[in-house]
């Protein structure tokens, strides 16, 4: 199909312009949003990210091919809550409290939205009380919080300890990142999973989202 | 040898008695003092206090002044974030270049402030009086990447290189001569090394660097080494893609963060360069044990080879067990700087 065609190039080349009139040339054409985004939307992300794995891509393409996927997202999204078409689940992402370093987390929100997720994203500085008003309100699957600093990684626990304490942690999946974070502190703290990467964080979740 | 000493001959390729030791250190300096960060950051006698004692207590070859990424910014008039007892941040929302009209505006502040890069120069001053040649000084500057970063935002700043080179080129011009200024004030006060921080470089493939980040990257090394001063070029992440870049800026001293395999290191930089690293902060540092860390630097030497300097890729994170640290001392010192075991 062509249009998808342009729209999986003008996401992968980052061209927001192209992706935007693209997008809305299809849908004056009669094309279905969801077909979009299954057939142009989420290849497009899924080959942004193996490029990065590749070290192809680095964070100035991952941030041009997330505003291009962005662009075409806008006009998607009012059509897709008037026919009542739905994502394949919701996320709430943020950075902790006292951490002001969003730019990973602005990837791993861009991969998982243009990977067919709905993205909550309560941006930087996100106390665990923000958290639990996201959960109690928005009713995610998942609740996805980032970390750059080790001195700002106990907002991770206090953050899950305050889901704990709302009665709502067994309603989503805790998944963490950042780069002083590993696979053993995710244990220690009661989440449900870390992922080094944007683009591992999207398997991440679909793979939980399998499982459930 | 002194520690100066030691370390002024493994940058200049020559034999020590045993390698250096120069970890970075921050917070974890602060804590050994028993004083809140943001006392550290903003009164240099914190800072000198904090460094003698970590560097006595640990047997480090070197002092540094190396506190965060805000003083040049915060200078400019950035908007800046400060906490009791962490590192200040900058707040991107509010950035100074948000809009990026501002830039041609924007008055450049010399070192001499009376604020936060003189603070740094006052701890250079301070420090070469009382280690005398015992240790090492090093000053520090935000490389023009970073410092580009900081006033504009990063996320703003990674989608310009596309979006709007002519003003990416403005801009390092800018973050160029602050830097090259402040470092010369840093050497002027007895600064032996500046370290050159750039890590948002790190987050750019090989085509940005070439374009955007050497040339100015280079500009700023020349002009450290025209005043007489060297350069510990300190870009941590992961940068494997850029390390060709990085080996032919002529930097005495390059570090190595723990996502960069040691011998990839060595083989794109060459035989000449001298590396630091690079252990993980965080798995190998904190998370080890004496045992372990000597294992992980044992490795580091066979594949960094007799130029090298022991070192974690980045900060040492404070809550690290003393022990750990310890342990990186224990084996510079029993370990001859041409790489032999004694």
């Amino acid at each position: 199909m062509t249009d998808s065609n342009e729209l999986y190039q003008a996401i992968l080349t980052g061209n927001a312009k192209k992706a935007h009139a693209t997008t809305q040339a299809a849908i004056e054409a009669g094309v279905a949003p969801m077909d979009l985004i299954t057939a142009s939307m989420v290849p497009a992300m899924d080959q942004v990210g193996r490029l990065f794995e590749e070290e192809e891509y680095f964070v100035p393409e991952l941030l041009l091919a997330g505003r291009a996927m962005k662009s075409a997202m806008e006009l998607l999204r009012p059509l897709m809550v008037a026919s009542g078409q739905k994502m394949s689940a919701r996320v709430v992402i943020g950075t902790v409290k006292g951490d002001l370093h969003d730019i990973g987390k602005n990837i791993v929100a861009s991969m998982l939205e243009g990977s067919g997720f709905e993205v909550i994203d309560l941006g930087a500085d996100v106390s665990p009380e923000a958290f639990v008003a996201a959960v109690e309100q928005r009713q995610p699957q998942f609740v996805c919080m980032s970390a750059l600093l080790t001195v700002t990684m106990p907002a991770m626990k206090t953050t899950i300890d305050a889901l704990m304490t709302a009665g709502l942690r067994n309603r989503v999946k805790v998944l963490i990142g950042g780069a002083p974070v590993t696979t053993e502190y995710a244990r220690e703290i009661g989440a449900d999973g870390y992922s080094e990467n944007a683009s591992t964080a999207v398997g991440l979740v679909r793979s939980l989202l399998a499982e459930a | 040898m002194t520690g100066r000493e030691r370390i002024l001959a493994v940058l200049a390729g020559q034999g020590a008695d045993h390698l250096p030791c120069m970890p970075i250190t921050m917070t974890f300096a602060s804590d050994i003092l028993g004083a809140k960060y943001l006392q550290y950051v903003r009164d240099h006698r914190v800072m000198v206090d904090a460094q003698i004692k970590t560097a006595e207590l640990f047997g480090f070859d070197y002092v540094s002044t190396i506190s965060d990424p805000t003083r040049e910014a915060a200078d400019l008039g950035a908007n800046i974030h400060w906490y009791e007892d962490r590192p200040p941040a900058i707040n991107e929302e509010l950035a100074l270049l948000a809009d990026k009209s501002v830039l041609s505006r924007l008055q450049a502040s010399g070192p001499i402030t009376g604020r936060r890069m003189e603070d740094r120069i006052r701890g250079i001053e301070r420090l070469r009086e009382l280690c005398g040649s015992e240790l090492l000084v090093e000053g520090w500057v935000e490389g023009p990447c970073a410092e580009a970063a900081d006033l504009r935002g990063i996320n703003r700043l990674m989608m310009d290189f596309s979006d709007d080179p002519s003003f990416v080129h403005e801009l390092f011009d800018f973050t160029l001569a602050t830097a090259i200024d402040f470092a010369a004030a840093q050497i002027n006060a007895g600064a032996d090394l500046i370290g050159v921080g750039d890590a948002a470089a790190s987050l750019v493939g090989p085509r940005i660097y070439n374009e955007f980040v050497w040339p100015w990257e280079k500009k700023l090394v020349d002009s450290i080494h025209a005043n007489g001063g060297r350069v510990r070029l300190h870009i941590c992440g992961n940068t494997r893609r850029i390390l060709d870049g990085m080996g032919t800026l002529g930097c005495d001293l390059v570090d190595i963060d723990y996502p960069v395999p040691m011998d990839q290191a060595r083989a794109q930089t060459g035989p000449q360069q001298t590396l630091a690293g690079n252990l993980d902060p965080v798995r190998d540092v904190r998370n080890g044990s004496p045992e372990t860390i000597g294992q992980s630097l044992a490795e580091v030497l066979r594949q960094a080879g007799s130029r090298w300097i022991v070192a974690a890729g980045c900060e040492i994170v404070r809550d690290t067990p003393h022990e750990n640290v310890r342990a990186m001392t224990s084996f510079a010192q029993s370990h001859a700087a041409h790489g032999m075991i004694q």
